[in-house]
């Protein structure tokens, strides 16, 4: 096994921490599962890359770069990338299925102020 | 044919008395009906002191939300045409005949209030004008029919037009791409000269972030109307 540099075994440790924490995020349903996939896909590989030189050195390679820190640099601005574009999409979703429910309400409104007020009292 | 005109209104207290009693006075064969976009002073209150149906959104969801709210209501409530008149005066009530004629005589599903078609008086700024001809140029490349004044949101639509709009409207600014979208599903539009004028008071849906963003919106949405499939 090739000597790890510091930096690899931080990014590779730091990327584990991240992934049992978006796991923990789960298990606290504070974040759903769809939500944690991108996530803890993205550390794994990261985690991946930190341990293992051999394979960090041939995608570095592959991907014609010079240094193996850009690689992994590339790689996480890649995930922010998807990240982003995948929340985009959810809010734009999100923000259509807010207005038709609210424009719904405003119908069931005015549906109940015709049936006149509420009936009540002991 | 029953006939709506709806009125979507944002902070109108001031105009909106003022517009619905002239179209009453001079257009009193319509129903009317308020779609208060979330409204922070008393418009839906002064509405109903008017006597007409007011349906309320909880915030603010824009004049496209608003008509696909009147649009539905429309629908269930069994009208065949339904006519958007802003709340602030702009529109002149007495041009609603010669606007829904067209719809009603079967001419077209779509008939667009245009303020080109011939001499109106209404001038518009230097800005805003250079930006009608590009969205008409646009449209016009689109559809191969021109129709001068894409920006006006005095229209009447037909009830085929409604069952659609209810799911499918621009939240914001529908103008060229809604134009674009109708006419590619085969729709009929014409434009019918109208009269414009300044609004009276109250709050224009177009502040000056959104008039930053619209050249962007509308030319992505319009090319995107252009491209998208029809069903």
């Amino acid at each position: 096994m090739e000597f790890l540099s510091r930096t690899q075994v931080i990014v590779a440790f730091g990327a584990l921490a991240l992934a049992v924490y978006v796991l923990d995020l789960v298990r606290r349903r504070r974040l759903s599962e769809e939500y944690s996939f991108l996530w803890v896909v993205t550390s794994v590989v990261i985690a991946l890359l930190g341990f293992s030189t051999p394979l960090l050195r041939g995608i570095t390679r592959a991907l014609g770069m010079r240094f193996e820190s850009s690689t992994v640099f590339a790689l996480g601005l890649a995930f922010a990338v998807a990240a982003l574009l995948y929340l985009s999409i959810k809010m734009s979703r999100l923000s259509h299925e807010n207005q038709v429910l609210a424009r719904e309400i405003a119908l069931l409104r005015w549906r109940l102020e015709q049936s006149g007020p509420p009936q009540g009292g002991a | 044919m029953k006939i709506l005109v709806v009125i979507p209104a944002l902070d109108e207290e001031e105009s909106l008395p003022r517009t619905l009693d002239e179209t009453r006075a001079v257009a009193s064969g319509y129903d009317l009906l308020v779609i208060d976009d979330g409204s922070r002073d008393h418009t839906a209150a002064v509405a109903r002191a008017h006597g007409v149906h007011v349906v309320s959104h909880p915030f603010n969801l824009g004049v496209g939300a608003a008509m696909q709210t009147g649009f539905r209501w429309a629908l269930e409530q069994g009208y065949d045409i339904a006519v958007q008149l802003d709340a602030d005066g702009q529109h002149d009530p007495r041009d609603l005949d010669a606007l829904v004629a067209p719809v009603v005589a079967g001419a077209c599903e779509v008939s667009i209030g245009s303020r080109y078609v011939a001499s109106s008086g209404y001038r518009a700024p230097r800005l805003r004008r250079a930006g009608m001809m590009l969205f008409s140029w646009i449209v016009r490349a689109a559809l191969g029919q021109r129709i001068a004044d894409t920006t006006s949101g005095y229209r009447a639509y037909g009830r085929a037009v409604m069952e659609v709009c209810q799911h499918e409207f621009p939240k914001d600014f529908p103008d060229a791409p809604l134009i674009i979208m109708l006419a590619r599903r085969g729709f009929r539009i014409v434009e019918v000269p109208v009269t414009m004028r300044e609004r009276s008071a109250g709050t224009s849906f177009y502040t000056l972030g959104k008039s930053l963003y619209y050249p962007y919106k509308n030319l992505v949405a319009s090319l995107m109307a252009w491209l998208q499939r029809t069903p």
